[in-house]
């Protein structure tokens, strides 16, 4: 079973916005997104039961290479990284079409990816990518086997999980917590170095409309929510509904 | 005006709430929008949707899009947006409409935003990034209709008593876009979200003074509704709740909505397992607790009193 | 003759494997300052030093080695008089005080085998749960043959008139008495003395494959131990960029091990002393450094034909763990070091168990998960909590005149390594700020390097990921020199050991001081005068085993909290007895589930001192007792001694 799994670098601290109002990628810490590790690893599991190469696929400035070094490290057999400085800024369609072209050039019976990032948790990019490759899609996964259908999967809900008999190839996102991710040994990290990462231009995923769609027009500070206030007394049980309230939870 | 679409979904009892509240952001731009109902029960919800602003409800009761989610609507969706061309359509920000979404957008090559909290027009707007501290304003390009994701709960439904044109549709789900299929149904009873995804995580420590004052927690979840209940290691040390409640460096780390801690000191060990949280809210009646400093509100208080006394307004909110 | 030349080959084809699979290790490099190694070698063999750690074994055991060694050349003497009966050894065999030796020795020898009975079958310490005991016995019982046979075959040499010097032997002399002089005792000398020589090298055969062993093994395993405190570690230097066989990982199967680490097995007496103190094996856990040993000597025993085959090709050797030893009981050990301090032949079951740990941790990626927490946060954001190094200064929000030294500015003095607990636990951060209180009052030119400091990498470390640490104590070091930082004021145990015996290796040679040795040494030279009658009610101290056990230093917290004006009471296990708090070796980020809790069972024995307070010295002891102390609901207080001592010095000690 090959699988191909979406992996984004992201930035470890608070990300910031540079002036042109996109998240800065470059010079700061950033890390393997860590929803991607649940993903990853529910694929290196797969291929070491049912056999199988595991492809790990990013879209990104040129340190998403860190990204692909640690996923090969923790067991998966090839990079592919596609960087082209015209892709800042690129939006969840764009995204998706180059994603879609680039795990396209490589034999897959499934598509792994998290939930949504964490810097960006808008979570569409998965079946949107799915769509343009015309295949199936089960997002929020919390289990999966192949099964004579193509795969037998447990997807959450707000009430349990649903069975899906889903055919392949099929594009899927894994919840977090789902699996424990490995920590990739040393070992793992010197072999992650012989291992192939394909850089194909924009020119070899072939020509497809990569305008982007929306552009951020203007960012301000949100009016400060309750923040590091102390009540006590009757006041309290009012203040903590309208906090609940302001986080959109009741 | 061509107009504003709303994708309401429709679940097993109904259409989903979120829905009235779309219907109420579509309304501040266009008196007349459009509901689009797919799934057993689509019909009987047209009037419910009506009452809550919808002018026009395209309805179609056929099980494919309960048996087969995300790629049925979205197929059936990217029709009627070719034939009626409208200017916008809304969805919630629901795993659910996501997926209808995200599809769509891989069809008919239109904008998508996620996370928006309020909509100007068709082509503007507005999400809240970075745990809430920020707030970005979006244009919209592209030639189709944008597709907007909005975040539950960020407007109030309004019910206009009105009532709505209904237009039944057929669904023609050719047999091989259909995709993935549900054959079953599990529900766990009462158990509710995992720690780890849970919107809400009501926490517990040491301050609760033994394992009955957890009902407090679990009813409060219960009420608040996707949320879940933790604690810190000394409730497990203590043995009142299980190691797999237990919140924090050997334990597990939790990035909620909100994290609501009840007689929980805030040691850094138990801090590594949530200060991702967006919101933290701390009870406890020692004032030099660490973590009322660290929490976005503080309150000192018992929280034998404080926990009933939210639970019931809580209640009685939404009771209303 | 015949006789001879049939024991030494047999001893010789026994041993042999032995002395292939030693040959076989990796070298030990330990050869450097031999002086110290000799000075040792005569404290821990000739003198028995540590063996007298426990009394009455002490006694049992000096008198039968001293004895083995004073009747050494008595054996050379019996087999040449069992050729010629007349034959006495030159010089010696003649003077009438070694004469008085012999005597001595080979009547206290029994003593000795009657001591180790006594302890054995009547007293029975639990120290021997799980050692041979049948084996040990055979060996007493081979000694007691030794001897007796000596005594009366002497005894019968003395009857028949070849003794010079009778008197000079009383015992012998006594004994003598049994022997009628004629016929029949020149039948009994011949019998006793080929008995004794029978025995002796029959002996001497069963040596190789028995625990016996160690009386060969265990002198140049004292001389091969560590020079340095018992905190180091030697250190891996790993390369990433070199050839993936030259790199080595930890100990992975038998041939991993180095000579002094299979000489640490072959050495193993199976006393049981380790076992006694260890605090996970009194806290109910799996581990017992005894077993740990015993466990990993019977695998390379095992594995010593293949061992040796080997030698020419690829040999497939069992993973030490789990075959040997299981996975469980190499994460339960905490590094305190008790065992490595109780054991008299030296064996450092510490290094070998983080061996074991640096293999399955780089190698193999299989540890507690909790623990996996840890190495995330120290991995990427340099502390094993994970926080943002921003947050490194919080602490001196409530402190006056903190120096944060800016890349450029010239070195203090002294420079405060506050490390990351002191930094970012709430709790330690009274510590921090009490000790930097102090020393803007004693007027101390000190710095911190706040959000530059990263993690001194200890717990990676003790956890096995040597990399991590060697990249940290690079880069750390790379700070440290480039800021002309020469002495250093650690507030946490482990961050001192670390700085103090570790970083050299990395090219960071700095002077390090614990903050109690600064602090006492503020005090005696006055610039921080206490008030004693502030009266700090009774305290008991608890010696922290990274600076007390690892590192020798167990009187400067105790004169602080005497200047502070505490009445100190001791806990039975304190100095270099001290019983661990439960948090070292990376534990602190795993959790216990077996047993008892490590840190309760040393907060109760505090508590039962009837102390107010108990005094840490290190943020790790702090947070482990000040837990247990909250989960009892105990009214006692854990304090730092720096804390106390502001509150005994400082108008607002704060904190």
């Amino acid at each position: 079973m090959n699988v191909v799994v979406c992996a984004k670098l992201v930035p470890t601290g608070t990300p910031t916005l540079g002036p042109d109002h996109l998240v800065v990628r470059s010079g700061t810490d950033a890390a393997l997104d860590p929803g991607d590790e649940y993903g990853l690893e529910l694929a290196l599991q797969l291929t070491e039961q049912h056999g199988g190469d595991v492809t790990v696929v990013s879209m990104g400035p040129d340190e998403a290479g860190q990204a692909i070094q640690r996923a090969l490290a923790m067991g998966a057999s090839r990079g592919v990284l596609v960087s082209d400085p015209s892709l800042r800024g690129a939006d969840a369609l764009v995204t998706a079409r180059v994603l879609a072209a680039a795990i396209g050039m490589y034999p897959f019976d499934l598509v792994v990816a998290g939930v949504e990032s964490t810097d960006g948790y808008t979570g569409t990019v998965p079946v949107t990518v799915a769509e343009i490759l015309g295949i199936a899609s089960v997002t929020a996964v919390r289990r999966l086997e192949p099964s004579d259908a193509g795969a037998r999967i447990e997807r959450m809900t707000e009430r349990g999980y649903d069975v899906y008999e889903c055919p392949l190839p099929a594009v899927v996102t894994v919840t977090a917590g789902s699996v424990e991710p490995r920590f990739p040994s040393l070992k793992g990290i010197m072999q992650a170095k012989q291992k192939p990462v394909d850089r194909p231009s924009l020119q070899d995923l072939g020509s497809r409309d990569l305008t982007a769609t929306q552009t951020v027009t203007a960012v301000t500070d949100a009016p400060t929510k309750s923040g590091g206030e102390v009540v006590q007394g009757d006041e309290a049980v009012g203040r903590i509904v309208e906090l609940l309230a302001e986080a959109k939870v009741i | 005006m061509a107009g504003a679409w709303v994708f309401a979904e429709i679940t097993r009892d109904g259409p989903h709430p979120a829905a009235f509240e779309l219907l109420a952001h579509a309304r501040s731009f266009d008196d007349d929008p459009t509901a689009i109902a797919l799934g057993q029960g689509a019909t009987e919800a047209a009037a419910e949707l009506g009452a809550h602003g919808a002018a026009t409800v395209y309805a179609c009761d056929d099980p494919v899009f309960a048996e087969h989610p995300g790629r049925p609507a979205a197929h059936v969706l990217a029709g009627l947006i070719e034939a009626e061309a409208p200017d916008v359509v809304l969805f919630a920000q629901t795993y659910d409409s996501r997926d209808v979404a995200g599809r769509l957008q891989g069809s008919i090559g239109s904008a998508l935003m996620g996370n928006a909290t309020s909509i100007a027009d068709p082509r503007h707007a507005r999400a809240e990034i970075f745990g809430g501290t920020k707030i970005v304003d979006v244009e919209l390009a592209g030639p189709a209709p944008p597709l907007i994701l909005l975040r539950p709960k960020s407007i109030a439904a309004e019910p206009t008593g009105g009532t709505a044109r209904v237009v039944p549709l057929e669904a023609d789900v050719p047999e091989d876009i259909r995709g993935a299929r549900i054959v079953e149904r599990h529900e766990e009873s009462a158990s509710g979200p995992r720690l780890e995804d849970a919107k809400v995580v009501l926490a517990g420590g040491r301050g609760l003074g033994g394992p009955d004052a957890f009902a407090m927690l679990d009813e409060l979840a219960s009420v608040i509704g996707g949320a879940a209940v933790g604690a810190s290691r000394a409730a497990v040390d203590a043995g009142w709740v299980p190691y797999s409640y237990q919140i924090g460096q050997t334990g597990k780390t939790v990035k909620p909505d909100v994290y609501l801690a009840a007689g929980i000191s805030g040691a850094l060990q138990h801090v590594v397992g949530m200060k991702g949280a967006k919101r933290i809210v701390a009870i406890n009646k020692d004032a030099d607790a660490p973590l009322l400093a660290m929490a976005d509100l503080g309150v000192v208080g018992d929280l034998f009193q404080v926990l009933p006394a939210l639970t019931e307004e809580i209640r009685r909110r939404k009771g209303s | 003759m015949a006789v001879l030349t049939v024991a030494v080959t047999l001893f010789w084809r026994r041993a042999r494997s032995r002395l292939e699979v030693l040959r076989a290790a990796r070298p030990a490099a330990r050869t450097d300052h031999p002086g110290v190694r000799a000075r040792r070698e005569l404290s821990h063999v000739l003198g028995q030093r540590k063996l007298f750690q426990k009394a009455a074994p002490g006694v049992m055991h000096a008198f039968i080695f001293w004895g083995f060694l004073v009747l050494l050349p008595t054996i050379v003497e019996a087999m040449l008089a069992a050729i010629d009966r007349h034959w006495t050894f030159p010089y010696l065999g003649h003077v009438a005080w070694f004469a008085f030796l012999q005597d001595l020795f080979a009547t206290l020898v029994v003593v000795g085998v009657a001591i180790a009975f006594t302890i054995r079958k009547i007293q029975r310490p639990d120290r021997f749960r799980g050692s041979h005991m049948e084996e040990a016995d055979r060996i007493l019982l081979a000694i007691l043959g030794i001897v007796t046979t000596l005594l009366l075959w002497n005894a019968s040499r003395i009857a028949l008139g070849f003794a010079d010097h009778p008197a000079a032997a009383p015992v012998t002399d006594a004994l003598s008495g049994l022997f009628g002089g004629g016929r029949g005792t020149e039948v009994a000398e011949r019998v006793l003395v080929w008995s004794h020589l029978l025995i002796v090298l029959g002996f001497l055969t069963y040596l190789p494959r028995s625990k016996h062993l160690h009386i060969i093994t265990a002198a140049p395993n004292v001389y091969l131990a560590k020079n340095q405190p018992l905190g180091y570690l030697e250190p891996l230097r790993i390369d990433l960029e070199g050839a993936e066989t030259d790199v080595r990982l930890g100990a992975s199967v038998a041939t991993d091990l180095s000579r002094k680490q299979v000489l640490d097995l072959f050495s193993c007496t199976e006393c049981g002393r380790c076992q006694e103190v260890c605090p996970a094996w009194n806290t109910g856990k799996a581990l017992s450094p005894k077993l740990l040993i015993m466990d990993l000597r019977d695998q390379v025993a095992k594995e010593a034909p293949l061992i040796t085959a080997g030698a020419a090709g690829i040999v497939e050797l069992q993973p030490l763990v789990p075959n040997a030893v299981a996975d469980q009981v190499v994460w339960d050990c905490v590094t305190c070091g008790a065992c490595v301090r109780e054991c008299p032949v030296d064996i450092e079951h510490v290094d070998t168990i983080v061996d074991l740990r640096r293999n399955l941790v780089m190698a193999e990626s299989r540890f507690p998960n909790e623990a996996g927490a840890m190495l995330r946060g120290v991995e990427s954001s340099e502390n094993p909590w994970g926080q943002s190094a921003s947050a490194r200064t919080d602490w001196t929000a409530s402190v006056e005149d903190i120096r944060v030294l800016q890349p450029g500015d010239p070195p203090p003095e002294i420079l405060f390594w506050v490390g990351c607990a002191g930094a970012f636990d709430e709790r330690a951060q009274r510590t921090t700020q009490s000790i930097a209180r102090l020393l803007t009052a004693a007027g101390v030119d000190y710095a911190i390097l706040g959000p530059r400091e990263r993690c001194t990498g200890d717990p990676a470390r003790r956890m096995g990921h040597e990399y991590l640490f060697q990249m940290l104590a690079e880069a750390n070091v790379e700070i440290l020199n480039g800021a002309g930082v020469t002495k250093i004021v650690a507030s946490c145990a482990h961050c001192f050991n670390t700085l103090a015996n570790e970083y050299p290796d990395y090219g960071g040679a700095y002077e390090v001081v614990h903050h109690t040795e600064l602090l006492s040494a503020l005090v005696a030279e006055g610039r921080l005068r206490p008030d004693p009658a502030g009266g700090r009610g009774s305290v008991t101290y608890h010696d922290a085993c990274y600076l007390g056990r690892h590192n020798g230093r167990y009187d400067a917290p105790r004169e602080v909290l005497r200047a502070a004006g505490a009445a100190a009471v001791e806990m039975p296990r304190h100095g270099e007895r001290s019983f661990c708090c439960g948090a070292g070796g990376a534990r602190m980020w795993m959790e216990e589930t077996e047993g008892t809790r490590i840190n309760d069972t040393r907060f109760a024995e505090a508590e039962a001192t009837g102390a107010e307070t108990v005094a840490t010295a290190c943020p790790y002891c702090f947070v482990m007792l000040d837990d247990a102390a909250k989960a009892k609901g105990s009214a006692v207080r854990v304090a730092d001694v720096a804390t106390l001592l502001a509150e005994s010095t400082l108008a607002e000690p704060g904190g």
